[in-house]
């Protein structure tokens, strides 16, 4: 007897429908940061700097510049200045030109 | 014609040379788009990777992402595939395969670099990698992501079509904060 066919009706579609609409596993994805800037002076950006594994994050005077396209979202940042950094929870970030990637946040109480 | 959709290997400083070009590359990338807007076979090309991103590749064919649904498939052969999904920080053992694969692909071609390594981010250049893909092939998409989620990767091969808007140049990294300026 075709049972798989009864248990398909019972439990549904799988697939996930993501381009047309959102998927909700997409929450719980590893995500790259998202940086407060109120929260972050030059010495809480250089030890961030300092624990990034990888080179998303440098600094050009007052301003941090964080590479999405480096980050490893591996969140140590985050672990570092928790009230600087949280989960931007962004993980659509195919980008076109390789610059549209570097970003810059400024600085606390610096001229930008 | 140029090597890509987007041409990867324009400058990003100086704009189109006249309004004559930008039209004419409006209207290649329509056509092109069109032409891959059914379907469309994707080559994986590993540069180096540690393979990670070759498992989430390869979840893309399974039930819950199902790619073949919109239209993508992979293909083992260079010669048949529209899509070169590059991993991997580009090795430099590496340099006459990638080449050869790219010049196998007939055109309209697309190359997408894929995670972290392939951006730049991981590996510096040295004398056996060159620390990113596109010091090699010209590419057209880059999938951050260490590795790239299969959402993250459906969302590039969109991106990659032109099916998907592209979205990175608005995002901030920067967090709403508070009437408190966030939690101290």
């Amino acid at each position: 007897m075709p049972l798989w066919f009864a248990r398909g009706l019972r439990r549904g579609v799988v697939t996930t429908r993501y381009p047309a609409r959102p998927d909700s596993s997409a929450a719980l994805l590893p995500a790259p940061p998202a940086f407060r800037p109120r929260q972050l002076t030059r010495q809480t950006a250089d030890r961030l700097i300092a624990v990034c594994p990888s080179t998303a994050l440098s600094r050009q005077d007052s301003v941090l510049v964080f590479d999405a396209g480096a980050c490893t979202a591996c969140g140590r940042c985050a672990e570092a200045a928790p009230h600087a950094v949280t989960s931007s929870g962004e993980f659509e970030l195919a980008a076109t030109a390789r610059s549209a990637l570097v970003k810059k946040i400024p600085l606390l109480g610096e001229a930008r | 014609m140029s090597p890509g959709v987007n041409g990867g290997r324009r400058g990003t400083g100086a704009g189109p040379a006249s309004q004559d070009e930008a039209e004419v590359a409006r209207q290649l990338r329509d056509k092109i788009a069109a032409q891959f807007g059914r379907s469309l076979h994707i080559r994986t090309l590993d540069t180096g990777s540690c393979a990670v991103c070759e498992q989430e590749i390869r979840l893309l064919t399974a039930p819950h992402y199902d790619l073949h649904r919109l239209g993508f498939f992979f293909t083992p052969a260079p010669r048949h595939a529209d899509l070169l999904l590059v991993t991997g920080p580009m090795i430099r053992a590496f340099d006459v395969a990638a080449r050869k694969t790219y010049e196998a692909m007939p055109g309209p071609k697309v190359v997408v670099a894929t995670g972290a390594c392939a951006l730049g981010g991981v590996y510096p250049p040295d004398p056996f990698v060159h620390g990113q893909v596109g010091e090699v092939l010209p590419v057209d998409v880059w999938i951050p992501g260490c590795p790239p989620s299969p959402l993250a990767l459906l969302y590039g091969l969109g991106v990659a079509v032109g099916r998907l808007a592209e979205k990175t140049p608005g995002l901030t990294f920067i967090a709403d904060q508070g009437p408190s300026g966030g939690e101290a």
